[in-house]
């Protein structure tokens, strides 16, 4: 085998172990990000991967009244609100993207992007 | 030598070709909140520009939006208030002829189980705006008396209608499904060959498959666990579903549940034994009105009429208030139960 050859298979083999290792270790998509608007715009995006102590956030919306979330490691609720209807704090914890918490009277979203569930909707 | 070369040029070529398409076929997606709901729009281009994708999903958009402020029965535009508002007179229903139309049919189809003049009871009940309340059994009678979809009359060229004095209509149970429906038609002219569009949970329009050739997964709530558990994962391609059930939305009051889903035989919420049920068609529109009767029917009487009705080409899925699960024949190989989950599916033939 002539040395060109031998240069040329050494550099394919390095760019072979260089794309498979591209693919096997480059970060997996985000995750657990949490993502709260309101009125379609974005107010805060939280990393619930991140989340070591569980805490609280009140968020005042256009509905005239605030809808207060509970933030722990890997999921996120409305624990309070002052709707009348109170759909928001019935459906309790998320923890992917299937189903974004939604609480209509006050235009508050919050979808958990990024991840996956390997769903791609579900019934409410 | 030369052989083991093109083999590795080949390997190599294929890896990064993998990273490339992997990118390629990320969705375009979108969330708009109308009819009362949050909807979530997923688009695929499968070749088509990215431009050409975001102009099919801001037309699916306007006209979602025009059609909600055409039916709703609570805007000052919405043809339903017009309708609820003329006292049994004629009234202009340019709009929404179409789907008073099919929801009368729906309405004859089912025996009642669903009709869209039960509104006065939904809104006595608490459930048009939140404030909650029991009517009395005097209250219940006269509510009673006012529904009957048989007394609503549109005109030939369907362009008019009225309703009869004192009555009140809403398309609660069928305008999500009528705007899946005109949506995915939209979508389809327009070039689109994939796209799931979630109108709210309870309707769901599936345009083709996913870009790779495989089924929309989607999760079937588990009425008895918290939002987000599912029983089971239900494999669409092409077609539509909708869901109704008692957990969706509802108020305790003594120690009594009261779901949103009012019984026109009653005026009052349904208990049927139901806590949920899942339609699947090739129509939204019939798998959203379907899903409300059917849970109104409960199990037995709903598994009649889906043996007398095989014309209508539709399959159920029927979660009883004790947790069994009931799936028609034709959903056998495409409902699977979640991980876990060790509850029997009894298979109706």
């Amino acid at each position: 085998m002539s040395r060109g050859v031998k240069a040329i298979m050494a550099a394919l083999v390095l760019i072979l172990a260089g794309s498979a290792a591209f693919l096997l270790l480059r970060p997996k998509s985000e995750g657990h990000v949490a993502r709260i608007s309101l009125d379609g715009q974005v107010v805060e995006e939280i990393d619930l991967s991140r989340v070591e102590t569980p805490y609280t956030l009140t968020i005042d919306g256009p509905g005239g009244f605030s809808n207060t979330i509970t933030v722990e490691k890997g999921r996120i609720c409305v624990s309070k609100a002052g709707c009348p209807d109170q759909i928001c704090v019935h459906q309790g914890y998320i923890s992917d993207g299937t189903t974004p918490i939604v609480c209509l009277p006050n235009k508050l979203i919050i979808e958990i992007i990024g991840g996956g569930s390997g769903l791609d909707a579900a019934t409410g | 030598m030369k052989q083991r070369l093109t083999a590795l040029i080949l390997l190599c070529t294929l890896l990064t070709g993998c990273a490339a398409t992997d990118k390629g076929e990320q969705p375009l997606t979108a969330t708009v909140l109308a009819m009362d709901t949050v909807m979530n729009f997923t688009f695929y281009g499968d070749g088509m520009g990215e431009e050409q994708l975001r102009q099919a999903l801001s037309g699916a958009e306007d006209t979602l939006r025009q059609l909600d402020a055409a039916l709703t029965a609570q805007g000052a535009e919405g043809e339903a208030a017009a309708l609820n508002a003329a006292d049994g007179g004629w009234t202009a229903v340019p709009q929404s002829g179409a789907l008073l139309q099919q929801t009368l049919e729906l309405a004859e189809l089912t025996g009642g189980a669903l009709d869209p003049t039960a509104y006065a009871a939904v809104k006595a009940w608490g459930f048009a705006d939140g404030n909650y309340t029991v009517p009395n059994r005097e209250e219940l009678d006269a509510l009673k008396a006012a529904i009957d979809y048989t007394r609503v009359e549109v005109s030939q060229d369907g362009a008019q209608a009225r309703l009869a004095p004192g009555q009140q209509l809403d398309f609660g149970a069928t305008a999500k499904g009528y705007a899946g429906d005109l949506l995915r038609r939209q979508l389809e002219q327009g070039g689109i060959t994939s796209a799931l569009l979630d109108l709210g949970q309870s309707s769901i329009a599936a345009v083709g498959s996913k870009p790779d050739g495989s089924p929309w997964r989607i999760g079937i709530q588990d009425p008895a666990a918290d939002s987000g558990v599912y029983l089971g994962v239900l494999e669409l391609s092409g077609r539509s579903m909708g869901t109704s059930g008692s957990y969706q939305r509802y108020f305790d009051r003594d120690s009594v549940r009261y779901c949103h889903i009012i019984d026109p035989a009653t005026a009052s919420p349904a208990r049927s034994g139901l806590a949920g049920v899942t339609v699947v068609a090739d129509s939204c529109l019939l798998c959203d009105g379907l899903s409300t009767a059917l849970f109104v029917m409960g199990l037995e009487e709903g598994v009649r009429f889906w043996r007398e009705n095989s014309a209508l080409e539709f399959d159920v899925i029927f979660v009883t208030d004790a947790g069994e699960i009931f799936v028609t024949s034709g959903l056998k190989d495409s409902f699977t139960l979640a991980d876990g989950e060790t509850r029997e599916v009894q298979v109706l033939e």
